[in-house]
């Protein structure tokens, strides 16, 4: 039982990780907050579910697990929100990658309203 | 501003109290038998001040859909294996662009993409399973042409053209939460 734990929280660092390092390597604003989702997502999903299996099985408290669970379900709900604002903002102060998007269908209907 | 009517008070209470429940662990001491009837009764009080202040905010039409059983099994399948899988399998496609040593394959580009839910809640969910997914962000939301359009950012654009673009960014999501919202 231990094991499946340390399996989660396993997995969970292993995402964590490759969300970090694809922060620091990734070119531009955008494509760092796409590598960030990786650490809200799966980094965090993996030592919640870890959490609510180490408070029954070695605690026995279920109302532990119960609170451990809804942590992770207002986690889920409040996370994008501030994906959004940020992709938004970020677009409309004006950044924009260095070597430029491959298509950017949201800059043609945006100048077309103007 | 709307006003508040009585079935979305009603249904933001009980979903109040059904948090306070959980939140107290009094659900688990239900199941036990030794519930604590002040905390229950500070609950009910606290969820139905509560619910007054922000029902208006939270529900504007239809009160009870979620109470439906079937919609609300809809959901709970929905979020656990359908959205987890596609969750899983984003996660591991960033997670090796990340991690493959040499130059980056990544393709970052904006697509417009079409969708045909209607309800604020079916919009808001599928943008936020969107956004969720490691690759894809949403970024705006707009009515054009009497459709509803999605702006999302994508890692790795594959195609351009929205019909095709938007199966491969949101096909089963979109499949799955239309049979839990309009």
């Amino acid at each position: 039982m231990r094991i499946a734990i340390d399996i989660l929280i396993g997995i969970s660092i292993f995402f964590a990780l490759a969300g970090t390092v694809g922060m620091l390597r990734m070119p531009d604003t955008f494509s760092r907050m796409q590598s960030s989702t990786n650490i809200g997502t799966m980094g965090v999903l993996g030592v919640i579910i870890g959490g609510i299996m180490y408070a029954i099985w070695q605690y026995g408290d279920y109302s532990m697990a119960v609170k451990i669970g809804i942590l992770g379900v207002f986690y889920i709900v409040t996370n994008p929100i501030s994906g959004h604002a940020l992709a938004k903002g970020a677009y409309r102060h004006g950044y924009r990658p260095e070597q430029g998007f491959a298509c950017d269908q949201y800059g043609e209907d945006l100048t077309d309203a103007d | 501003m709307k006003k508040t009517t009585f079935p979305a008070f009603l249904s933001t209470a009980i979903v109040c109290y059904i948090f306070w429940l959980l939140l107290t662990g009094q659900i688990v001491a239900i199941f036990i038998g030794n519930a604590a009837p002040e905390v229950l009764i500070a609950g009910g009080l606290v969820s139905v001040l509560v619910a007054l202040f922000s029902a208006r905010f939270f529900i504007h039409r239809s009160a009870f859909y979620l109470f439906n059983p079937v919609k609300l099994l809809a959901l709970l399948f929905y979020c656990i294996f359908i959205f987890g899988w596609e969750l899983l399998k984003a996660n591991w496609d960033v997670a090796r662009r990340a991690l493959r040593p040499g130059k980056l394959r990544i393709n970052p580009g904006i697509v417009k993409v079409p969708t045909e839910l209607k309800s604020e809640y079916g919009l808001s969910m599928l943008a936020n399973s969107i956004t969720l997914t490691p690759g894809t962000i949403t970024m705006d939301i707009a009515d054009q042409d009497e459709k509803t359009w999605l702006y999302i950012h994508w890692l790795h654009v594959d195609c351009t053209e929205p019909e095709q673009a938007g199966d491969s960014i949101k096909g089963t999501l979109e499949k799955w939460i239309r049979r839990i919202w309009k």
